[in-house]
């Protein structure tokens, strides 16, 4: 599944036709999400004397969505985190910054991202508050100059005229900025999923056979829930750890010029070609060792964080390079082990699942689509694009 | 069989009438370039410039996307020179430009940043000024992005969207503008969601590209390319990421041009491009190429009045991605020229059955070939290099040209080319004609070239 199952886009098109909610509305909502987290999640922290509010929330969300935060006007948060496409991009393994340059990685979800202990898939920055800096300025994703120039930029908006004060109770700047974009983040809980109901909520109904026997297998055989972990009362099916299942030592080492691309040129119609053929329309591809690059431990090369398998079924493609298509493919790859190097993870080994099991595990994945995701689809949309001329 | 390459200007009317004339196989003194709409008015026999909108390039000159005049007079001094250039600012993803139907002014979209710039031509030919920009082009249009294709209809611009401001897919729409740069209003594309009333085939993608009209039929074509994600991102890159390429366009729409409303949504796989009308007067039918299965399709009104979609020939080899882009169909619809981008060669197609396009001649331009123009009469054929900024091949292959041939109906003869790189300019993507017949102007030829002044665009 690329996108939302066509019965979930057309109820949140039907949603979103019937009209943006009352602005109040959402924000009231979204701090009760706060308070009282959907089934399935642990309570989120929140910093220190920077409590949630509905100003809060409200500034940060339009600040997510506006374009004219990078620096010629096409690039916003949103872009690279699509509420429709599970908040990151389905349509893209890696992800497409200003200017079409190139950004090594596939853009993760926000959805839960409150709960992150780390952030990016290399864990280099520690929090929701300071995330948000970085893309802003990076020059392939949002471009800017400074972080001053941006901050200059949204006091000549007049639609932000007041916003700061009312929210922080000071004029525009970058604490307040990361601070407003991090507090409505900490807002898109998703949970409450069939797992949820079923696992948490004891709705024996509520998920398949197929389910609970894909559970079964997650927790068990497979051995998924040394590193997606599960508690009694919630999961966020992360350990918050770093770990090498081969993806991003085989970019590094193990490919070949004359290793083949599969190239669909329209649907079901593909033109194989050699990679060595991209070359003269290709830039060099980036590296990625991971970790590594953050803590300079050769131990760390090819690690990547643990993602929260929560809503896995909106977010394809998947792993740090987008390089795995679907569910199903993802389960193939562990049951045969990864890819072996020298730093792989002792977890990671030949699974023995059959076809029909990796079937279950496949659809106890799916099990994990939150609840109130149209919820926070419409959430997420009851805010107008921030667009250059507005 | 052109009797006259004396200069007049064609109105709409003018050109209505010339096409319902019995003898139009033979205009009386027929207009300029092949492939614009029927409501603009010509220039007939010898272009005076080449107005070629250029990308700006990292490292070369001021890096600014500009628009570059080149003098086309045979006999002047400055002829296959360049006589002006003027920086609009930015790289844009300067893409495709159109004339308003009088012709006065040039709107040149920048498919990026969705700003258009409206230049004056008609003031002085030879030096266009940046007269408007229009840079709320997003907001004004419900979050259209990607303003591709101006197409002019009567006191109306009508510009093709790629993408949105949603999630810079493929899902866009029509924005029409008055001539003087307000909007109209946005006519989405139809999907299979939201069809509009359009008869729809196996998908209705609601992607955008190029748009033509055949006012006699009372029909406007649209097709269908990709989203910003797609055609900003480095090609290579690209065309390996399975997710991506599974968001190229595949249909071509048929639309009632009077009440802009979606008729049809054909199945054309494969990213259908540019759209060329047939000009005879019982020719109801146009083609377009498909980019990526390269193919020629011919899409035709059927004896019941049903417009259909044929792939009627392929170009070159398809399993090698040649990469058709730019086409342009002689005036007297015998000829159908193809440039593809891969293997930088010119392809002619004799046409004459549009139901089986048979190869006549084939050329190599360059490293890479893009865009192409034709004279009206056939006889002279201008050719750029540039596809986008992150699409264009790199290193040695990555030739940045404008180059000027004559074709005797056999044959290609060049007659000069411009490096765009080391004249320090950029990379050259569409060309427009200007000339100043067109505005009752005469100019005498300059007896000495002058230099090029690299104009910084203010608007006066
Ligand atoms: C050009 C696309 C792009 C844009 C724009 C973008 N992001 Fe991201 N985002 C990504 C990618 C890719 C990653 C992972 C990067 C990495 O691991 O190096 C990421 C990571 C994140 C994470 C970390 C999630 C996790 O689980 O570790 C958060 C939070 C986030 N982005 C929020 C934002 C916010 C807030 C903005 C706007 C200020 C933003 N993003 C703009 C692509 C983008
Ligand atoms: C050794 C720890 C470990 C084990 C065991 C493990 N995973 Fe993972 N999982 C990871 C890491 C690390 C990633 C991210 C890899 C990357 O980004 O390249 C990941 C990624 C994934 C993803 C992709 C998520 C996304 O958003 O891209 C899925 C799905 C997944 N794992 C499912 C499973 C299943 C099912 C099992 C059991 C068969 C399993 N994992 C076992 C560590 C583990």
């Amino acid at each position: 599944m690329r996108r939302l199952a066509p019965a979930v886009t057309a109820t949140l098109f039907g949603i979103l036709l019937g009209g943006p909610a009352l602005a109040g509305d959402v924000d009231q909502r979204a701090l009760d999400r706060v308070k009282a987290p959907p089934l399935g999640l642990p309570p989120v922290a929140i910093p220190a004397g920077d409590p949630v509010t509905a100003e809060k929330i409200a500034l940060g969300r339009k600040l997510f969505f506006d374009r004219r935060l990078s620096h010629n006007g096409t690039i916003s948060c949103a872009m690279c985190h699509v509420p429709e496409q599970g908040f990151t991009v389905n349509e893209l393994a890696t992800a497409v910054g200003i200017e079409g340059r190139t950004v090594r990685r596939n853009a993760p979800t926000v959805l839960n991202a409150g709960y992150q202990r780390s952030m990016f898939h290399d864990g280099r920055d520690t929090s929701l508050e300071t995330q948000v800096l970085a893309p802003l300025v990076d020059r392939n994703e949002m471009g800017n100059p400074s972080l001053g120039y941006v901050i200059a930029v949204i006091k000549g908006l007049s639609d932000y005229a007041g916003r700061f004060e009312k929210a922080f109770g000071q004029p525009a700047a970058v604490a307040p900025l990361g601070r407003a974009i991090a507090a409505w983040e900490r807002t898109l809980l998703a949970a409450n999923s069939p797992f949820d109901r079923w696992h948490f909520g004891g709705d024996a109904s509520a998920v398949s056979d197929a389910v609970k026997r894909g559970y079964a297998l997650f927790s068990g055989k497979a051995g998924c829930t040394v590193c997606h972990t599960v508690e009694d009362d919630h999961a966020l099916f992360t350990d918050h750890q770093f770990h090498a299942t081969g993806i991003g030592y085989r970019n590094a080492y193990a490919t070949s010029p004359d290793d083949p691309v599969r190239i669909q040129v329209a649907p079901g119609k593909y033109i194989v070609v050699k990679r060595r053929d991209l070359g003269p329309i290709s830039e060099p591809p980036p590296a990625d060792v991971g970790r590594y690059e953050v803590t300079l431990d050769p131990e760390d090369r090819w690690k990547y964080k643990t993602p929260s398998l929560r809503n896995v079924a909106l977010t394809a493609p998947y792993m740090h390079d987008g390089s795995l298509a679907t569910l199903r493919d993802v389960v193939t790859f562990y049951n045969v082990g990864g890819i072996p190097h020298p730093g792989l993870s002792p977890v990671i080994r030949p699974l023995g699942l059959s076809h029909a099991e990796i079937g279950d595990i496949v659809a106890f994945l799916e099990s994990l689509t939150a609840g109130n995701i149209v919820e926070l689809v419409n959430d997420a949309r009851s805010i107008k694009v921030g667009n250059v001329g507005d | 069989m052109i009797r006259s390459i004396g200069k007049t200007v064609f109105t709409a009317a003018a050109v209505a009438a010339l096409l319902s004339a019995p003898a139009w196989l033979a205009p009386p003194a027929a207009a300029d370039e092949t492939c614009m709409s029927p409501y603009m008015a010509k220039i007939t026999g010898q272009e005076d410039f080449v107005y070629v909108w250029t990308l700006g390039a990292n490292g070369i000159g001021d890096e600014s996307d500009k628009l570059v005049t080149i003098d086309v007079r045979p006999g002047s001094a400055s002829y296959g020179k360049v006589v002006a250039s003027l920086s609009v600012g930015g790289q844009n993803e300067a893409h495709h430009s159109g004339f308003t139907d009088d012709r006065r002014y040039l709107w040149a979209a920048g498919l990026d940043t969705s700003k258009i710039f409206i230049f004056d031509v008609h003031s002085d030919p030879a030096k266009p000024r940046l007269h408007k920009t229009i840079d709320d082009f997003v907001s004004k249009s419900g979050g259209v992005v990607g303003p591709h294709t101006t197409y002019a209809l009567p006191g109306r611009m009508m510009i093709t969207g790629l993408s949105n401001d949603k999630d810079h897919g493929g899902r866009t729409a029509l924005v029409e503008y008055t001539n003087e740069g307000e909007l109209v209003a946005t006519h989405w594309m139809p999907t299979k969601d939201d069809p509009r009333g359009a008869e729809v085939g196996k998908v209705a993608d609601g992607y955008g590209y190029d748009i033509r009209a055949l006012p006699r039929r009372n029909v406007m074509i649209t097709s269908s390319f990709t989203g910003w994600s797609n055609y900003m991102m480095d090609f290579g890159k690209m065309l390996a990421d399975g997710e991506a390429m599974k968001r190229f366009g595949q249909t071509v729409a048929i639309w009632d041009l009077h009440t802009r409303q979606p008729r049809k949504v054909l199945d054309v796989p494969g990213a259908p491009l540019e759209i060329r009308f047939a000009w005879g007067p019982n020719h109801n039918y146009a083609f377009t190429t498909t980019a990526l299965t390269s193919k020629i399709w011919l899409i035709h009104e059927d004896a019941k009045g049903e417009w259909q979609a044929e792939a009627v020939a392929d170009v070159g080899d398809p399993s090698k991605i040649p990469l058709p882009v730019d086409i342009s169909i002689s005036y007297d619809d015998t000829e159908l020229w193809v440039d593809s981008f891969m293997d930088g060669t010119v392809r002619v197609y004799d046409i004459t059955d549009p139901f089986a396009p048979k190869e006549k001649y084939k050329k190599v331009i360059g490293k890479q070939l893009n865009m192409l123009s034709s004279s009206w009469d056939n006889k002279r054929k201008y050719f750029t290099s540039s596809l986008l900024a992150r699409w264009d091949k790199r290193g040695d292959d990555n030739e940045q040209y404008f180059k000027a041939f004559d074709w005797n109906g056999s044959e290609l003869v060049h007659k000069f080319s411009i490096d765009f790189t080391a004249e320090k300019l950029g990379r050259p993507h569409q060309m427009r004609f200007g000339a100043y017949s067109l505005y009752g102007k005469r100019a005498d030829l300059p007896t000495k070239a002058e230099p090029v002044h690299h104009a910084a665009a203010k608007i006066e």
